[in-house]
């Protein structure tokens, strides 16, 4: 066989697997024109090879970002060194649409692409070859996991039935802002309430009744906080909202007003109207506090004034007066 | 593998001599693409371990820092670029990259990602060259963003004790741009990097 003809045969299988190959490859020239365009770009893109070969790129692909592309391409020259493009950075570079109505999860194909330097005969750099991975799967699979993390976060840290945070979370972010209070000593407060004759709600109308009483409670805390506040399901029937940047004063009428609406609005399960109260107690943050749990405590006792003054009402909790509390001083 | 790494003072003299060639050629590059000039320190040759590294990283301000990394492989050598900027030089190394358009999440990932690519392609093409073997690259990866170097280098379990690195600092004059680059030589590829060296110092 002559030798003209090895490479003839050399040369139809290199091309045959260029075409064959899964993976988009495409070489563009200096002047971003087409200089290959193999089978997969042409079954993607619905572009035969005739059609785009000799032809500048961006014309035909409106979808590149024509200064992004070209700032790539000229490192590639410039360094002789491959590029990337992944799609956590750009979903596509090619915009191919999803063409598996089955399986296909995705709208569209995403994609990584490579840049790869071609040397011409003289040795210098003088076109690209542009490799276009499809990864569909492997991004589809990783943005559901994300979001299927996103959501088991959510659900370990909020409670079920009201969706306010749980304890556990709540008290993270006590702890947080307790280190900051201690540090910046700006004015910051605790409430802390509860259902009154919770018990009696659960025997006179049963359990899914006082499920509902608890529901009905939280909806009104979460319609009257804002957003900085930080409100969660402390125990059963025991409710927490840790207040940044709120003076005790501030804190008192919030806790009232929530009172207020709790006593006007009664619950109502099954046709059955359940009117309930709530008794509250507030603690300010103040310099002589020994950890979260004593700032808990202390709010714990003026809700414990509360239900000892009669309930459906709100105590301030009152720290000795030899303890001198900074923060005071510093917001004046 | 729990070979032991070693490295003779010649090796070690060596390696450094070809990795300053290699910044020589990657500063060149760097400031034909970059317009700029690009302030290099001599390359830290040293074996280490895993803890060790944070050590090495000198330069880069340790509180906010965003990694990158990149694998290559070629001649029997593989290993993984790290690139750690520093989170105040973000701003400059997007004007750089003359990414003018609002950053983005993502476009911050990308000025990241293209970063590496360049920093860290230019200065081991030139490694490649001396030794006369050529590297391919995967795509960088993030490892990820504003983070303590601490926690960016052990959110990643680490299966090696002691590895060859390279460690570089690049400055880029004018801009407010500071980043460290170490290239992490596995054991495995200990023994072709020796042959290679040796071959060069004959």
């Amino acid at each position: 066989m002559s030798n003209s003809q090895d490479m003839l045969n050399d040369f139809r299988w290199i091309m045959d697997v260029v075409q064959n190959v899964d993976v988009g490859l495409v070489l563009i020239d200096k002047d971003y024109n087409v200089q290959l365009w193999n089978s997969f770009m042409q079954n993607h893109s619905a572009t035969h090879a005739e059609q785009i070969i000799g032809q500048s790129l961006f014309e035909k692909f409106p979808e590149i970002d024509e200064k992004w592309f070209r700032r790539k391409v000229q490192s590639v020259y410039v360094l002789k060194n491959s590029a990337f493009t992944t799609w956590e950075q750009r979903p596509y570079l090619f915009r191919f649409e999803n063409y598996r109505p089955i399986t296909g999860k995705a709208e569209f194909m995403y994609q990584n692409t490579t840049f790869i330097p071609i040397q011409g005969l003289d040795g210098n750099t003088d076109s690209i070859c542009v490799i276009i991975y499809d990864v569909t799967e492997q991004a589809i699979n990783n943005i559901e996991l994300e979001k299927a993390n996103d959501q088991l976060e959510i659900i370990s840290k909020t409670d079920g039935l009201t969706g306010l945070l749980n304890r556990k979370s709540w008290e993270d972010i006590l702890q947080g802002e307790y280190e900051r209070e201690s540090r910046y000593h700006e004015n910051c407060s605790l409430l802390m309430f509860d259902i009154d004759h919770f018990k009696k709600v659960n025997d006179n109308f049963g359990h899914p009744a006082g499920d509902e009483v608890i529901k009905q409670t939280a909806d009104i805390v979460k319609a009257s906080i804002r957003k900085s506040d930080v409100a969660g399901r402390y125990g059963g029937e025991e409710y927490v909202i840790l207040l940044p940047h709120t003076s005790v004063d501030c804190a008192h009428i919030l806790a009232e007003r929530i009172r207020k609406k709790v006593e006007a609005r009664p619950a109502f399960y099954e046709n059955q109207e359940i009117p309930y109260t709530i008794s509250i107690g507030v603690a300010e943050f103040h310099s002589s506090l020994k950890n979260p749990t004593h700032w808990i405590d202390c709010a714990d006792q003026a809700l414990y004034d509360s239900k000892q003054g009669g309930r459906n009402q709100t105590h301030i909790y009152q720290y000795p007066a030899e303890a001198s509390n900074d923060n005071t001083e510093s917001s004046n | 593998m729990n070979q032991t790494v070693t490295l003779s003072e010649d090796h070690r003299d060596c390696l450094q001599e070809i990795s300053n060639v290699a910044m020589g050629q990657a500063g060149d590059h760097l400031a034909r693409l970059l317009d700029t000039f690009v302030i290099l320190s001599i390359p830290h040759v040293a074996v280490l371990s895993p803890t060790e590294i944070a050590m090495a990283v000198q330069t880069v301000d340790d509180h906010s820092v965003s990694g990158v990394c990149q694998g290559f492989i070629g001649g029997g050598i593989a290993g993984e670029a790290m690139l750690l900027f520093n989170d105040t030089s973000f701003n400059d190394l997007a004007t750089l990259l003359e990414y003018d358009e609002e950053l983005t999440e993502a476009s911050q990932r990308e000025v990241l990602i293209d970063a590496t690519n360049i920093l860290v392609g230019a200065l081991l093409r030139g490694i490649a060259e001396q030794m006369d073997i050529e590297f391919s690259f995967g795509p960088p990866a993030i490892l990820g963003q504003h983070q303590e170097l601490d926690k960016l280098l052990s959110s990643n379990s680490v299966r090696w004790n002691q590895a060859l690195v390279v460690e570089v600092n690049y400055q880029i004059e004018n801009h407010d741009v500071q980043c460290d680059l170490l290239v992490v030589i596995t054991e495995h590829s200990l023994n072709h990097l020796l042959n290679k060296l040796n071959y060069l110092l004959d």
